[in-house]
């Protein structure tokens, strides 16, 4: 887990100092923030010539995935509200994965912890080391880094994408996204992707009903 | 990145998780259907942000070397390989094909 933690620092750090971030301003934003993926999606959005608000939008829908797993994470927890509460901001998903596993409140704080120490070693030392390295690769499509934004945020969606509804959700999204780019200013087009959901929910309940109908 | 979207994503992030662990979380309990259309939302949104830098520069459609560095990554995210080697395989098979084309 540190490993790839450590990976998605080094390149987040590699693709803000390419976007024309200094290396302090880079490693603060990624230290405070502490969100590849609306890092990303912001990125994403100003680079395709959307405004700084449209790309804050754009990283604020993205988020609602760390508010999804606090919501699961935090009814598993010891009772009160700061250990609860400092649990939730560390919410990712590998450290609930392993926690909401757990049986009683306390070994589900005591492995949520666990798996956020080697997180967090990962994360730091890679966003030092993506530091470094932004600021000596020079031309980075030469080594095809615009290619490892998209690849990184398939790899943290693959867990979703494997069950069916989420597949729909995603491919529906995807479409979405893909008909509207040309035509709407960026950053729309993936704030309106979120109805890429109710076209999940429907596609999943139509055989259902078709097999729990009696006649 | 701007100032203004370091503070607005730091809310973003740390904020929404606080409103999903005890304002959300209690009310969706009672809500099954809002609470799984609430758990789609990042596979819809985040694949809208990958479809867009996969084949999109500058707010229009482009086709090029990107796109098979993707599907390269699709694959290997389907067969479950590590991060590190989705994140690499895309990165070489788009800079490989780059180096025979340009």
């Amino acid at each position: 887990m540190a490993i790839t933690f450590f990976s998605l620092g080094v390149t987040l750090q590699v693709l803000l100092i390419d976007n024309g971030a200094s290396s302090t301003r880079a490693f603060l934003a990624s230290f405070v923030i502490f969100s590849a993926t609306s890092q990303f999606a912001y990125l994403a959005v100003r680079e395709g010539g959307g405004s700084d608000w449209a790309a804050i939008a754009a990283g604020w829908v993205v988020a609602t995935r760390f508010g999804i797993l606090a919501v699961s994470l935090a009814p598993k927890l010891p009772e009160g509200f700061w250990r609860r509460a400092a649990a939730a901001v560390n919410a990712f998903d590998p450290n609930v994965a392993v926690a909401v596993q757990q049986e009683t409140p306390r070994q589900v704080e005591r492995e949520f912890w666990r798996t956020t120490a080697g997180m967090f070693l990962g994360w730091f030392s890679g966003l030092a080391v993506g530091t470094l390295l932004g600021n000596v690769l020079g031309d980075t499509q030469r080594f095809g880094l615009d290619a490892i934004f998209p690849a990184a945020l398939l790899a943290i969606i693959g867990n979703l994408l494997r069950q069916r509804d989420g597949c729909i959700a995603g491919i529906a999204g995807g479409i979405i996204c893909l008909i509207l780019l040309p035509f709407i200013p960026a950053g729309l087009p993936i704030i309106l992707s979120v109805f890429g959901v109710a076209i999940a929910l429907v596609a999943v309940r139509l055989p259902l009903q078709i097999q729990g109908d009696p006649s | 990145m701007t100032t203004l979207s370091i503070v607005m994503l730091t809310i973003a992030a740390w904020g929404q998780r606080l409103v999903g662990a005890f304002l959300i979380g209690p009310w969706l309990e009672k809500r099954p259907t809002l609470a799984r259309a609430a758990g789609l939302i990042p596979a819809a949104v985040v694949m809208a942000v990958i479809v867009q830098l996969t084949v999109s520069s500058a707010g229009s459609l482009v086709i090029d070397e990107r796109l098979a560095g993707m599907a390269v990554a699709a694959v290997l995210v389907w067969r479950r390989a590590p991060f590190i080697v989705v994140v690499v395989a895309a990165a070489i098979v788009t800079a490989s094909l780059r180096a025979l084309t340009g």
